[in-house]
């Protein structure tokens, strides 16, 4: 679905060859066209003019699993921005461990399925709605691929930062923009000389030293 | 895509930025995997504690299992349990191993027709047990040790319900002799409860209190407590030791009678009569020496034990003028085959100094009856073996094939029963040899509970979903029983053990008792009277011509064998012999010579029953005429208690000395005897290097193990100068002239760092030698806690141990010799009687002015401005400077990725993950328990307050019985470590003159001198 998808839409349709959605997601797509561009020939057959899923949910869904999209290919095409972004979920209903533990946490696939167990049954025509579920009937958690990624050997204690009040960006970067996550690179720091990456070291410490804290190496190698 | 490293980046670093950003990603990838239903209870990273109980050794201490996500990690002392009160010994420190050992089974397993063990299913296997019961219930035997309480009684209603013909119950060290003497004079078959809390004496005929004694860390706790030099001006408890050998046990004593093995019911006599003639009891038992103490006249007693009567006549007296003195009775290694005899004369004269009561309890047994330990049951069973009449044996909690004397023939017998089912959970000799193995749950992963003593229940429960293919112990025995019939299935109960034990604990508050961990209540006494005229002590029977008498002492740390499958237990080094993963013969400097052998030269012991051959560890703490061999080692079978893990299948490590000891060595009621034995010993002329951790036991009186004289600490008697105690006395703490202060101000003040925040905190720690007995429980909590590499037999011979703590042993104050040329093992500098033994912890001491600092020339060592002296391992380049300069020798380095090479799989899953694991080429030590500061600072943090004293518990300190250690901030003058370390007397820093300002303060051993037997 998500491949042939692209090639449909760009093609220049006529009047003896109209356009013809094979999916709910080319159905918004096409709907969208023919709203700037009136005159297309659009032929929406009716099992796929239905509101779900979202046209904003198809996007992510494909944008996620952009292959040219930087960011390391995770087995479930989730979007951060759909969640976060548009619908404006706290970061802190599925990384729960932020304010009370070492590490953030990432959800259950249960916690997926508390809100996508509720969620009409047209959704599961996106694949990676299929393969949540599937992960869920055959009770086989998920194996994301680790995009922040520090060394054994740095104790990093999330409570601490979110505690001080930082916010998850200043480390993520702007995750709730992200269908396809990775490392997005800071340059607020190359003034300082060295390009510095983040959750290098250097990176870290030029943080506590503008904010004052401890820049002993026991704070976080032990 | 994050990771562009240094290296990748300087490769690319022509290219443009964007280019090398999308070049230089690493191939590595991790995986995040969540849970697919997350715990309640778990948040990840947080640690979730269970309440349980170590399973470990009979005294059924409580335990804290730490768990994080779901896996435990370490086990620490249960604060709410009577026994233990929160501390732990190093066998239960060790026992989370068990969980993670790399020969458990991965599920049942059945022999097949070529006589190989093959996996097999659950129900397969269960059909053919239950068959084979089936077949001749009459002819099936369930042998065991202590599986716990309701297993216990399920197993009655097992063996009832199918028809079984029977069950044995053995434990190699069960305490039979004191319970058929307290049976005997009570009229009570139980063990007593010693209890030591407020005692001003206390005479140990050899139950070795403090390592294989009757519960050694409770006991242990209130020695400590009662000789707190704090509270108690006069020196508070003495500790009189009878014995043959100078044991962990007896350095730990104040004064040390050198008694023949064997000859302890009758210096218990004697002590007994001496006491009543000065006047103990108060004419009460002025009957007694006309009767049983007739006999026991000191002069007498001094031929037949050895001990002068000076001595038996002065301590029989202090007995009479204390005020609440207790005897203990003779231990295992002593046990000889008049050992009913002996204990009973313990408990006689524990009625004569009127501890009967107060400090040993008598009380009833509680619960349903259960069977107990029998040796003599256990010899019939083997004889009905032998006769053919066992068809099928059920061998659990138990093993036989190691533990019994080979000339008891049980390995032999096995061979004549048709059916074997082993309930092992880790392969062991007797499951290698068993038809089935229906592996069981370890501790861990199990529910159950134990009845350590009297008005004390315990509960087991599990910790983490098992590892494997496993069935506990309990409801496989169900499954079996219901497969045998459907009249068995009707008699045995419904339901899962789970079930079973929570009826079984009904009329208890269950969920509030798996909370606290169990009930507790106190023993009442219940025995009234004393049967005087049952006590009959006769001398020692002895088997064998040799001239030595074999002493096989339990191991402090393998015990009966168990504990050698634990690689922390192999690793730590016997805190008397300093011997780690082998076995040794102690004998005499004389005997030694006399025998032409010098230390690791290898003997060869013959007796009657069997022949060891084990290498010499000539000492002078051990009378001439005895040979002391420890138990435990000798297996053939296992990763770590054999030599398998060292490529070499099958090869025993070292040997086992119940080999040596005749299969009907029994006591008057047939328990098992251990001191019987006369073999018959001679050099074999060949050589084997002992893993040994300390050659020399010479401190040439430098300041790393001080002491001083009761009368110096007083201020009195003797001139302070003249004691050998410490020699400078120290200063207390100030934060002003502080070296560390000092130094941090140097390094990072100038350059503006921090400067205007001054560290609340100083950490530091104080050492109390006066309550160290060696135990070793604090360094097998260093090694659970922080992911200490254990090393194994070759690497530890070329002293590569990894320990961050290590507790030496010296001698006296020692004399400065010091002689050129080649190495040698020094000679033993002990002698008979003499305890000043100096037990000296040593780590990292954090030193103010740190000589490994300013060598480091990568500055991976350095001082924090709390005063913890760094070791950041990801700046390490392993030069060695810092061990090298380092005086007192705690720098540990990575010769090896030890985790890759010697942590069989699965046993990288108790890595602590707060600790970071060392690579090879790098250098550690001692952190204090930085993991543990800063988790406590986070919680302080949170609270919007400074870390309270007392927050944070090393690992050392926390396991310790004794409580030799406080940890906390020196800058806070209230806190305890500030008080503890301030003593002006007996505080001192170990190797004082080199100016090193330790963060680690010793307080001295004091020196009690000899019980006086008169009011001075």
């Amino acid at each position: 679905m998500a491949a042939g998808t692209a090639g449909l839409l760009w093609t220049k349709a006529s009047a003896d060859e109209p356009l013809v959605a094979s999916s709910v997601c080319e159905a918004h797509e096409l709907k969208a066209r023919l709203a700037e561009d009136p005159e297309l020939a659009v032929v929406i057959p009716p099992e796929f003019d239905k509101p779900w899923p979202s046209l904003a949910a198809c996007r992510s869904h494909e944008a996620a699993w952009d292959p040219d999209a930087p960011g390391p290919h995770q087995p479930i095409p989730f979007s951060h921005k759909h969640h976060s972004g548009t619908f404006g979920v706290d970061c802190q209903y599925c990384h729960s461990g932020t304010d009370r533990s070492r590490m953030a946490g990432v959800p259950s696939v249960e916690l997926c399925m508390g809100c996508h167990a509720q969620f009409p049954a047209e959704y599961d025509q996106l694949e990676g709605i299929q393969i949540l579920k599937q992960h869920w009937e055959q009770q086989r958690p998920v194996e994301w691929v680790q995009i922040h990624r520090l060394p054994e050997h740095v104790k990093f204690q999330h409570q601490a930062h979110v505690r001080a009040g930082f916010a998850c960006q200043d480390c993520h970067g702007p995750v709730e923009e992200l269908d396809k996550l990775y490392l997005v690179p800071e340059t607020k720091w190359w003034q300082y000389g060295l390009p510095t990456q983040k959750l290098e070291m250097g990176w870290c410490v030029m943080c506590h030293r503008d904010a004052g804290a401890s820049t002993d190496c026991l704070t976080c190698h032990y | 895509m994050p990771e562009i490293d240094r290296r990748g980046f300087l490769k690319l670093a022509g290219a443009s930025a964007g280019a090398a950003a999308a070049a230089g990603c690493s191939d590595h990838v991790e995986k995040l995997i969540p849970y697919v239903v997350q715990p309640e209870e778990v948040t990840p990273g947080v640690p979730v504690w269970y309440a349980s109980t170590c399973r470990e050794c009979p005294a059924g201490c409580g335990v804290l299992v730490k768990t994080r996500e779901s896996r435990p990690i370490k086990l620490e002392g249960n604060p709410e349990h009577p026994i233990n009160r929160g501390r732990l010994c190093a066998k239960g420190q060790a026992s989370v191993e068990r969980t993670y050992s790399p020969d458990r089974f991965h599920g049942p397993v059945r022999r097949n027709a070529a006589g190989e063990l093959e996996p097999t299913t659950w129900d397969e296997a269960i059909a053919e047990v239950a068959a084979a019961i089936r077949a001749n219930p009459a002819r099936v035997r369930v042998l065991g040790g202590d599986p716990g309480d309701t297993a216990s009684q399920l197993i009655d209603r097992f063996v009832a319900a199918t028809g079984a013909g029977g069950r044995v119950v053995s434990i190699p060290f069960a305490r039979e002799a004191l319970r058929a003497a307290t049976e005997q004079v009570f009229g009570v078959a139980s063990e007593p409860i010693f209890d030591l809390s407020g005692a001003d004496l206390v005479i140990d005929f050899g139950s070795e209190l403090f390592e294989s004694g009757l519960s050694p860390i409770e006991h242990q706790r209130q020695w400590a407590e009662a000789r707190d030099v704090a509270t108690h001006p006069d020196g508070g408890l003495r500790l009189v030791y009878v014995g043959s050998r100078l044991s962990l046990t007896a350095s730990s004593s104040d004064e040390w009678l050198v008694a023949k093995p064997g000859s302890e019911g009758l210096l218990a006599l004697a002590l007994a009569r001496a006491a009543i003639e000065a006047g103990a009891g108060g004419g009460a038992h002025a009957g007694l020496l006309s009767g049983p103490l007739a006999n026991a006249g000191a002069d007498a007693a001094a031929r037949a034990t050895d001990v002068p009567a000076e001595a038996i006549r002065r301590i029989g007296a202090a007995l009479a003028r204390a005020r609440a003195a207790v005897a203990l009775p003779p231990g295992h290694a002593v046990a000889s085959r008049r050992a009913v005899g002996a204990s009973a004369a313990v408990l006689l004269l524990n009625e004569v100094i009127g501890a009967v009561g107060s400090r040993v309890i008598v009380a009833a047994p509680e619960g349903a009856p259960r069977q107990r330990a029998s040796y003599k049951d256990l010899l019939a069973l083997i004889r009905e073996m032998q006769d053919g009449q066992v068809d099928v044996l059920l061998v659990h909690h138990m093993n036989p094939v190691y533990s019994i004397p080979v000339s008891a023939g049980f390995a032999d017998a096995l061979a004549k029963v048709k059916l074997v089912v082993s309930f092992a959970s880790a392969a062991d000799e007797t499951a290698l040899r068993a038809h089935v193995v229906l592996p069981d749950h370890t501790a861990l992963e199990s529910w159950g509970d134990a009845r350590p003593r009297p008005g004390v229940r315990s509960l087991v429960q599990p910790t983490l979903r098992p590892l494997y293919d496993t069935r506990a112990f309990g409801d496989a025995l169900l499954d079996v029983g219901r497969a045998v019939s459907p009249e068995a299935a009707a008699q045995l109960p419904a339901g899962s053990f789970r079930t079973l034990l929570e009826a079984n604990w009904t009329g208890t508050d269950f969920r509030a008792a798996l909370k606290s961990g169990g009930v507790y209540q106190p023993a009442s006494h219940a025995a009234s009277g004393f049967a005087a005229s049952k006590v009959e002590v006769a001398e020692p029977v002895f088997t064998g011509d040799g001239e030595l008498t074999l002493l096989a002492v339990p191991h402090i740390f393998l015990w009966d064998g168990s504990g050698a499958a634990l690689p922390v237990l192999q690793e730590i080094p016997d805190p008397v012999a300093r011997v780690a993963w082998d076995s040794w013969a102690e004998v005499s400097l004389a005997t030694a010579d006399r025998l032409g052998v010098e230390m690791g030269d290898v003997l060869r012991l013959e007796s009657s029953a069997g022949a060891i051959e084990v290498a010499v560890l000539p000492r002078g703490g051990i009378r001439d005429d005895v040979i002391a061999v420890p138990t435990g080692q000798g297996h053939v079978v296992g990763h770590f208690a054999s030599k398998a893990g060292q490529g070499l299948v099958g090869v025993a490590r070292g040997g086992n000395v119940f080999d040596l000891l005749p299969g009907d060595g029994v006591d008057e009621s047939g328990g098992r005897a251990f001191l019987t034995e006369r073999p018959r010993v001679s050099a074999t002329g060949r050589h084997r290097r002992l893993p040994l951790l300390q050659w020399n036991d010479n401190k040439r009186e430098r300041q790393l193990g001080e002491a001083m004289t009761l009368a110096a600490l007083a201020g009195h008697g003797e001139a302070h100068a003249e004691h050998h105690g410490p020699h400078e006395m120290r200063e207390p703490y100030d934060p002003a002239a502080d070296a560390a202060d000092l130094q941090y101000q140097e390094t990072f003040h100038e350059r503006g760092e921090n400067s205007a925040k001054a560290s609340p905190y100083r950490w530091g720690m104080s050492v109390d030698l006066d309550r160290c007995t060696g135990c070793s429980a604090c360094i097998a909590a260093c090694y659970v806690e922080n992911n200490l590499p254990r090393v194994g037999e070759d690497e530890t011979r070329l002293v590569r141990q990894m320990a961050w703590l290590r507790i030496d042993r010296w001698v006296g104050e020692g004399e400065p010799e010091l002689k050129g040329g080649r190495v040698r093992a020094p000679r033993s500098r002990e002698q008979l009687g003499d305890t000043d033994i100096r037990n000296a912890p040593l780590l990292c001491q954090h030193c103010g002015a740190a000589p490994c600092e300013p060598v480091c020339p990568v500055i991976a060592t350095y001082h924090n401005e709390e005063g913890l002296n760094a070791m950041i391992y990801n700046r390490c380049i392993g030069t060695r400077y810092c061990a090298n300069n380092c005086p007192y020798k705690v720098r540990r380095f990575n010769y090896w990725d030890h985790q890759l090479t010697k942590w069989p799989a699965p046993m990288e899953l108790m890595l602590n993950p707060d600790v970071t694991v060392r690579g090879q080429g790098v250098m550690e030590k001692c952190t204090f328990c930085v993991q543990r500061i800063q988790a406590a600072r986070q919680d302080a943090k949170n609270a919007g307050m400074l870390i309270p004293d007392g927050a944070v518990k090393t690992a050392c300190q926390q396991a310790c019985p004794s409580a030799v250690y406080t940890f906390g901030n020196l800058r806070d003058p209230d806190s305890q470590v500030s008080k503890a370390s301030a003593a002006p007397q007996r505080g001192y820093h170990a190797l004082h003159m080199l100016n090193t300002r330790p963060a680690v303060t010793y307080l001295a051993k004091v020196l009690r001198g000899k019980v006086e037997g008169s009011p001075s």
